[in-house]
């Protein structure tokens, strides 16, 4: 299988309300890695592949902006 | 054996022949235009038991350009598919207009636009792009209601050669034209396939959906909970796609637009064996709100649907409209607008589902009563508000709740205000006193609820063609 690297980036401005794994851990398509908030809600942001959290970006009570890195995953 | 048995004849996969074989059932067809170099088959045959005008664009012969003769087999195909009213599916292979017949090429492919914007919105168009759709040809498949990509299909007006010379950026056609930016960033494509095979598919249902809508059959129609796919914490973002699944009939979902826009939701599929289109919210992708590239996605697809006949199903949880100056300076007034005459407009049977909330002028888009919604219905916990409790009391009481001494107090008489506000300003009960909320239903007797509405409701179409907006 081809090597992936996918950068999770923010598409809204958002607070960061939790970090749900943590680096090193493996994740599967779809599996939350971090909990926004914005706009009154809390808005889970999932990994798109397989792989393993390389990098994370953001910490707890962080602002993000739109394009903003808040994560690297890998299935390397 | 000796040598005398014949060579078999190599015929090339791309030639429109194997191409109509592959998407027709059973591989059946009739041809309605001359096979020869014009570089357009047209035929007609049967989708699902349905009938369907099909073409298919020849890239064996100068590259599937598209020269006078061929043009005028494309009109050929568009008229007989309305003297039918029937889908027409066009199979794109095409760089474009042909160079040696200069302008009179030019002038068969703006007849071939004629054509297809006289009977945009009368009969369902499908474009299945299978290799480069370059030029004219890429503008064919745009006028069309459903654009479907497959691996190899290209879609641009200028090519990777002419955009180096003039503008000297380095693009390739896959980068330029191909499933992601026309998938994700530019809204040309509606579904993008992984093989040539799955876009004749997708097609295929397509097609169907549109082709044969059949009719409500209530006794086909069974309760499901569907309170179990939102979360339980109200103020959780979720993935809204299993409930659209999950109000359609098992496996007839087509989502349209999967990639573009994905705040919002939109797909055909059947309730009790009927044609419905769907249009949601999906908190998961920027929380559900409405932004100018998804209020007009939806305002195609609602366009679309209504002036094919095909009842809609809108379902609202959404937390307003994305606030910023991107979206401000991209025209989400213009482009929002367009959500909000589309559904004024619009005279299928129309029914909204407010599931969890739906809070300030994205409530009045997503198909209000005061837009002229059929029925507005409501789950239990539903709030329809200007905005919701907690922001609203930031505004009404900011002097009192700059006056609270600490953070503590203020958050504790924050809630409190917000709770006299909700009674005050009603929550869903004050919605059905003055009519923006017909009637309160239970998760598990939503289909059946619809269905009924959908069923008593006499089917009319817009009288309007289908701009590609």
């Amino acid at each position: 299988m081809a090597v992936q690297r996918s950068e999770i980036r923010a598409e809204m401005v958002a607070q960061v309300h939790s970090i749900v794994v943590p680096v090193g851990a493996v994740v599967r398509a779809g599996d939350t890695v971090v909990l926004l908030e914005s706009m009154k809600m809390e808005i889970p942001v999932n990994s798109e592949i397989d792989g393993r959290v390389l990098e994370l970006a953001v910490a707890p009570g962080d602002v993000i902006h739109e394009g903003d890195l808040i994560a690297v995953v890998s299935n390397d | 054996m000796t040598l005398t048995q014949e060579p078999a004849t190599t015929v090339d996969p791309r030639s429109p022949r194997v191409r109509l074989g592959a998407f027709f059932d059973d591989g059946a067809f009739t041809t309605i235009t001359p096979e020869n170099d014009c570089g357009v088959l047209v035929a007609t045959g049967y989708v699902a038991g349905t009938p369907v005008v099909a073409f298919a664009t020849d890239p064996t012969v100068q590259g599937g350009a598209m020269g006078e003769v061929g043009c005028r087999a494309i009109v050929t195909a568009y008229d007989r598919a309305f003297a039918d009213s029937c889908p027409v599916v066009g199979i794109w292979h095409s760089g474009g207009a042909r160079l040696r017949e200069g302008v009179a090429s030019l002038d068969g492919v703006g007849r071939v636009f004629a054509a297809m914007t006289r009977i945009s919105g009368k009969v369902a168009q499908i474009s299945i792009v299978l290799g480069p759709a370059a030029g004219g040809a890429a503008y064919g498949p745009a006028l069309t209601d459903v654009v479907i990509l497959g691996p190899e299909g290209r879609i641009f007006v200028t090519g990777p050669e002419v955009i180096r010379s003039v503008t000297g950026e380095e693009v390739d056609m896959l980068r330029l034209g191909g499933p992601d930016p026309h998938g994700r960033r530019s809204g040309v494509v509606h579904v993008v396939s992984e093989t040539e095979q799955d876009a004749m598919n997708e097609g295929r249902r397509v097609a169907a959906l549109l082709g044969a809508q059949g009719s409500l059959d209530l006794d086909r129609v069974d309760d499901r909970d569907l309170a179990g796919l939102l979360p339980e914490s109200s103020r959780r973002a979720y993935d809204v796609h299993p409930l659209v699944a999950g109000m359609l009939d098992d496996a007839t979902m087509v989502e349209l637009h999967e990639r573009w826009a994905p705040n919002i939701v939109v797909a055909l599929g059947r309730l009790g064996g009927r044609t419905v289109g769907i249009v949601a919210n999906n908190p998961l992708r920027l929380g559900g709100c409405l932004d100018s590239a998804s209020a007009e996605k939806a305002a195609r697809f609602v366009r679309m649907c209504d002036a094919l006949s095909v009842p809609l199903i809108v379902l609202v949880d959404v937390p307003g409209y994305l606030p910023g100056v991107g979206q401000e300076w991209d025209g989400v007034v213009r482009r929002g607008a367009k959500l909000l005459h589309a559904f004024a407009e619009c005279v299928v049977p129309r029914v909204t589902v407010v599931t969890r909330k739906a809070y300030g002028g994205a409530f009045v888009a997503m198909n209000s009563a005061s837009l002229g919604a059929t029925r507005v219905f409501a789950w239990p916990n539903a709030e329809v508000a200007v905005m919701g409790s907690v922001a609203a009391v930031r505004i009404l009481h900011r002097r009192r709740l700059a006056e609270a001494d600490d953070e503590q107090l203020r958050a504790e008489l924050e809630l409190q205000l917000a709770a006299e506000h909700e009674v005050l300003s009603g929550g869903i009960n004050r919605g059905l006193e003055i009519g923006v909320v017909d009637q309160i239903v239970q998760p598990n007797e939503t289909r059946r609820t619809i269905a009924k509405v959908l069923l008593d409701t006499p089917g009319v179409r817009g009288a309007h063609g289908n701009i590609p907006l």
